[in-house]
């Protein structure tokens, strides 16, 4: 008998009397004759058994039954009546009545009992029941009633003991009301930062939790294309306000030396960069651990100094991070800079903490918490000792969390200015129109009587003579910037410093499209506008007094409230027309920073150049509402990672992979990846061992790295095959055993500009169309010395590549990125039409394991390796009667050994990944997509450096570069061109 | 649309005065990055001529804006190699018209913007910005009044 008639059965006999036994095929005979139903001489023929034999035995059997053949066949019977039951000639009355006595009286129980859910007119039938009988009893027929009405009453007792459990919870318009709001709001940015703009976006984006910021991702309205349209003609605006700010006080040459020890002059220009040092320009840097330079990389930075101040060696540098970076960094920046010192708050958080408290104290007071049972409008009077106010900054750090550390030896002070400063950026070539068209340099403020001390910042720089001429020159630059009519015409990384009025007393009555405009570009002076594009702006107008902690802090605090402007804006004599005098707080100073936009390659430069907007905290969503209404569109996390892919850069944390939070990133993904993979039905899900695909939700750099390190090493420069190639690889996997020992070099990403030069010239098709022989003759040619002598250097090195699919193809993240055969090579020379090749379908070992395992949990333990078509049968078959005690004895180890076997994946220790198919793997793809902007699908991904000069070495002039592509999810090969670009 | 009309043309003009500057300063120092030409506001018939796109969708456009698009004149602009392209593009206009449309061409001068960024940034010091120029050709095609 299978277990599901089993199952059957129990169920049937669950709620029989115990006296009362059902005749099962077997039983048969026993009960019958328990029964009273006297048959004699049936009980032979009944068994199902015996029956089986009669078929057997045809001849002598069949004869005798044939003529009691009228008996009742119970049930369905393969063999078409295996046992046939004699009716019984008489009945016993007595004996048959006691036999059903208890039968019967179960029933009537079943019938009368009411289970505790079913209510009393259910027991009506249909045609007899009301409307609102629960509601009104009365409907009820009477004699139903009383049971009725004593069932309600349980009901609503029962009802009102849970209500009284949970808190009153308040009326939606009290919930509403602003100061609850408020608090409401103060508490769910505990655990995740807001940005300032949170409420905006929270309205039109999917928000996520990322990095301990909420974050929108992408808007919940169709604009993919929009949006790359916007970034390549008009505006995007993004909010970057999660990017840390770090700022280092202190000597220059200090500041240099220590900071000298993080970077590399090797990898590209360094904070001492002349330029930025100036703080005429932004500069970009990749940081390393103190002194470690090729190895143990943190992160990208970017970096601002102040300018200088006459006469004066101190100086002030602000260090931009991804949050995700910068608990890496900021011990790191602590170590070379000496400075363990925490300064404990003396003036920076002051201000912070009265939010604080505002926002905790009526929350962790006792008497504040809504008591259960007590009116609504108490408890909210009790809370409103002091009136909740808004975070501002940073809300979820502790308020004895230090901010400020100072050194004792060579006087570094350095500041975690995170959320202190508000960061939006512009991208695309319009964005300067936009900010022209918002913001306004600062009016003066003459009317003021110099004598009346004011707390505000304005009037007293108004009675400087120097500061009123350096805002007059700022001013003039950025008027300039209307003569201009793409924001990539200005030099890369251009800093203005800038003192403007509060944007919102100039907001448009509509939403408007900025655009630039003709006369007014007209009427810039040629001269000027000619030094401001070769040169950029002078030094002292970078000033800006956004840098000073104070004036910061003032103008955080005496920001007119939006209730407050619109009162001043009602009172207007001429409605819609702008506030007059602007009032004395509506000074903000700001700081644009240019940022470049593709500087790579040659197709499509300075592709999504834009600006960043730098703000004082607090005044987050005065500037974005003005932005806005310039119709820019808006963009979130994806968009800047679109943004990053257009321009061929590498995205942080996600092309990272040697830093530890691209590590963090790469695991958070792989763990989200195979937890959108399992919630498929398996059957539903791609089989990535049958693809081919060893490693689809995370990249393996490390394997990778090593096992070309080793074919490279084992092989020479001479050439190799795939074969050959593979039986390294096995080589490889049997050492690992051996090497074990061996402390593992870290593989690396090849950031030595030179190194990269030399890639890049190696990897170009010496005769394309379309591309010179450029400088061909100042480096060396590929030759076998060549490459074994850069291999001695970078032989456990990634290098950082920019893909591109000439015909058909949309490369997805962790694509495959192989070597192509030379057979392929010829393919593709011969008919430029050709797909590229296949890869033959690969076996599924681990399917008939998993199934195994599914089966008979006992087994699987011990790990076999047999493949196991023949005896699937056999085991099924012995495995199924046992199943029931073995599966409740062991379902820990059952649980433990399914765990690292997930159908379609390869279980944990990965074979080699090179040589795992037909065509040898040299790296995968970080990101990739159709890119619109070149119309053919492009990926940016890493490849081996022994891999890869391994494969052009062997590769002609003609197809050098050249390497296939393949996705995870899909067999077919495509040819894809590789650039490496510096 | 057209986004990037004339723009990294690559010149004979260009590469020439590449080498120049190479043959001044030490090429390892420097790197040259070329900023885009200036862009000027664009009015629906002018068509900037580059050497990315097809020939024939280019020359497609023209017509439809002179056909379909009701422009009595059109305006082509090419820039360095482009100037090859551009005129070809305004003779096809006109031999396919049967001699409906004329030409009127006018030359110029743009002033380009090259971005030397120094290699070796602590010693070289200032990244150097330099011009340059190149010749620009800008085609009115056009119906001549019925008079």
């Amino acid at each position: 008998m299978s277990a599901a008639k089993v199952k059957m059965r129990e169920k049937k006999m669950r709620n029989q009397p115990a006296s009362v036994q059902y005749p099962s095929s077997s039983s048969n005979v026993e009960s019958s004759t328990q029964n009273g139903a006297d048959a004699p001489g049936t009980g032979k023929n009944a068994d199902p058994l015996k029956g089986g034999l009669s078929e057997v035995h045809p001849s002598t059997e069949r004869q005798k039954k044939t003529p009691h053949q009228s008996g009742w066949v119970r049930g369905h019977h393969k063999d078409g009546g295996g046992y046939t039951k004699e009716m019984p000639k008489y009945v016993t009355a007595g004996a048959f009545a006691r036999a059903r006595a208890a039968e019967v009286s179960a029933m009537l129980k079943a019938v009368r009992k009411t289970t505790s859910s079913s209510r009393v007119f259910e027991a009506l039938p249909k045609h007899m029941r009301r409307r609102a009988m629960s509601h009104n009893t009365k409907r009820l027929p009477h004699r139903l009633r009383e049971v009725a009405n004593r069932m309600r009453e349980k009901g609503l007792q029962a009802g009102s003991k849970k209500k009284k459990e949970q808190a009153k919870s308040k009326s939606r318009k009290a919930r509403r009301r602003h100061g609850n709001l408020l608090l409401e709001f103060n508490r769910r940015q505990r655990k995740n930062i807001w940005l300032e703009t949170h409420i905006w976006h929270a309205k039109r984006f999917h928000m996520v939790k990322k990095w301990g910021y909420c974050l929108g991702d992408r808007p919940t309205y169709k604009c993919y294309r929009a949006c790359y349209r916007a970034m390549s003609s008009h505006c995007l605006l993004q909010d970057l306000s999660y990017y840390c700010c770090i700022e280092l006080q202190g000597d220059e040459d200090k500041l240099l030396a220590a900071l000298s020890q993080l970077t590399s002059k090797e990898a590209g220009p360094t904070f001492a960069a002349a330029l930025c040092l100036s703080g005429r320009r932004q500069g970009s840097v990749m940081v390393y651990r103190a002194g470690w330079y090729p190895s143990q990389p943190l992160g990208p930075v970017t970096f601002l100094w102040r300018p200088r101040t006459q006469g004066s060696v101190h100086r002030q540098l602000w260090i931009w991070a991804h949050p995700t970076l910068k608990q890496d960094l900021l011990p790191e920046l602590q170590t070379v800079c000496q400075c363990c010192e925490a300064v404990l708050p003396p003036a920076a958080p002051v201000e912070v903490n009265p939010t604080l408290e505002a926002e905790s104290e009526p929350e962790n007071t006792p008497e504040a918490k809504p008591v259960p049972g007590t009116k609504r409008k108490r408890s909210c009077k009790d809370a409103t000792g002091p009136p909740a106010k808004k975070i501002l900054g940073d809300g979820t750090r502790l308020r004895s969390t230090p901010v400020s550390w100072r050194s004792s030896s060579n006087g570094i002070v350095i500041n975690d200015l995170t959320m202190e400063i508000v960061r939006y950026r512009l991208i695309g070539p319009q964005s300067h129109s936009v900010l022209v068209d918002t913001l306004e340099a600062a009016t003066g403020c003459d009317e003021v009587p110099k004598s009346q001390t004011c707390s505000l910042w304005w009037p007293q720089h108004c009675s400087d003579e120097a500061k009123m001429t350096l805002h007059q020159q700022q001013a003039d630059i950025f008027n300039i910037l209307k003569g201009i009519y793409s924001t990539a015409e200005l030099p890369s990384g251009t800093v203005l410093g800038l003192t403007v009025d509060d944007p919102r007393l100039t907001l448009p009555r509509k939403r408007v499209k900025a655009l630039p405009c003709v006369k007014q570009a007209q009427e810039v002076d040629e001269e000027k506008r000619r030094k401001l594009m070769l040169e950029g702006v002078p030094e002292p107008c970078c000033q800006s007094f956004i840098w000073e902690q104070s004036v910061r802090d003032n103008v955080t605090d005496n920001k007119i409230s939006e209730q407050e402007l619109n009162r001043m804006r009602s009172e207007v004599l001429v409605p819609g027309s702008r506030l007059s005098p602007t009032p004395l707080q509506g000074r903000v100073p700001i700081l644009l920073v240019e940022q470049p936009g593709k500087q790579v390659g040659h197709e499509m430069s300075s592709w999504g150049a834009g600006w960043d907007l730098l703000l004082p905290k607090g005044w987050g969503m005065a500037f974005w509402i003005p932005l806005v209404y310039r119709g820019v569109r808006i963009g979130g996390l994806n968009m800047s990672l679109k943004h990053s892919q257009n321009k061929a850069a590498p995205h942080f944390p996600r092309d990272y992979p040697d830093c530890p939070a691209g590590m963090r990133f790469q695991e958070e993904q792989e763990a989200e990846l195979l937890n959108k993979f399992k919630r498929h039905p398996p059957a539903k899900r791609t089989n990535y061992i049958k693809h081919g695909c060893v490693a689809p939700f995370c990249c393996p750099w490390q394997q990778l790295a090593e096992e070309w390190e080793i074919i490279v090493r084992e092989g020479g420069t001479q050439t190799r095959t795939t074969a050959q190639a593979d039986a390294v690889t096995e080589e490889r996997t049997s050492q690992q055993a051996i090497s074990i020992t061996k402390p593992p070099s870290r593989f690396t990403v090849l950031r030595n500009r030179k190194a990269l030069k030399l890639l890049s010239a190696w990897c170009r098709p010496t005769t394309s169309k379309g591309q010179r022989p450029c400088r061909v003759g100042e480096l060396p040619p590929i030759s076998c010395e060549a490459v074994t002598s850069f291999l001695s250097a970078h032989a456990m090195s990634l290098v950082w590549v920019h893909v591109s699919l000439p015909s058909k193809g949309k490369p997805e993240y962790h694509a495959m990125l192989c070597v192509p055969t030379p057979d392929d090579l010829k393919a593709l020379g011969n008919r430029q039409g050709t797909g590229g090749p296949q890869e033959p379908p690969h076996r599924d070992h681990f399917k008939g394991r998993i199934k195994r395992r599914k089966k008979d949990p006992k087994k699987a333990a011990t790990p076999s390796v047999t493949p196991d078509k023949p005896d699937g049968k056999k085991a099924d078959l012995i495995f199924a009667s046992d199943l029931d005690t073995n599966a409740s004895k062991d379902p820990k180890s059952f649980s433990e050994s399914s765990s690292d076997l997930v159908l379609g994946l390869w279980p944990d220790p990965l074979p080699s990944v090179a040589s795992h198919c037909s065509r040898v793997t040299v790296g995968w793809v970080t990101q990739g997509d159709f890119s619109m902007s070149a119309g053919c699908g492009e990926a940016l991904g890493f490849v081996s450096v022994a891999g890869l000069l391994n494969t052009l070495l062997n590769q002609t002039s003609e197809h050098k570069g050249k390497l296939l592509l393949r996705n995870p999810t899909s067999l077919h090969y495509r040819f894809a061109k590789i650039n490496i670009e510096v | 649309m057209n986004s990037e009309a004339h723009t990294n043309s690559k010149t004979r003009k260009n590469s020439e005065a590449r080498k120049n500057s190479e043959a001044q300063m030490d090429p390892v120092e420097y790197t040259l990055r070329k900023r885009l030409p200036r862009k000027l506001p664009k009015r629906r018939n002018d068509v900037y001529v580059n050497m990315k796109t097809d020939f024939r969708a280019q020359l497609a456009r023209c017509q439809k804006l002179l056909e379909g698009g009701g422009h009595r004149e059109i305006c082509v602009h090419g820039l360095g190699l482009a100037i090859n392209r551009a005129i070809n593009i305004a003779l096809q206009l006109q031999a396919s018209s049967q001699g409906a449309l004329q030409l009127a061409a006018n030359t110029s001068t743009v002033e380009l913007v090259d971005d030397l960024e120094p290699e070796d940034p602590d010693e070289a010091g200032e990244p150097m910005t330099r011009t340059r120029n190149n010749s620009a050709i800008h085609i009115k095609v056009f119906y001549p009044d019925a008079q």
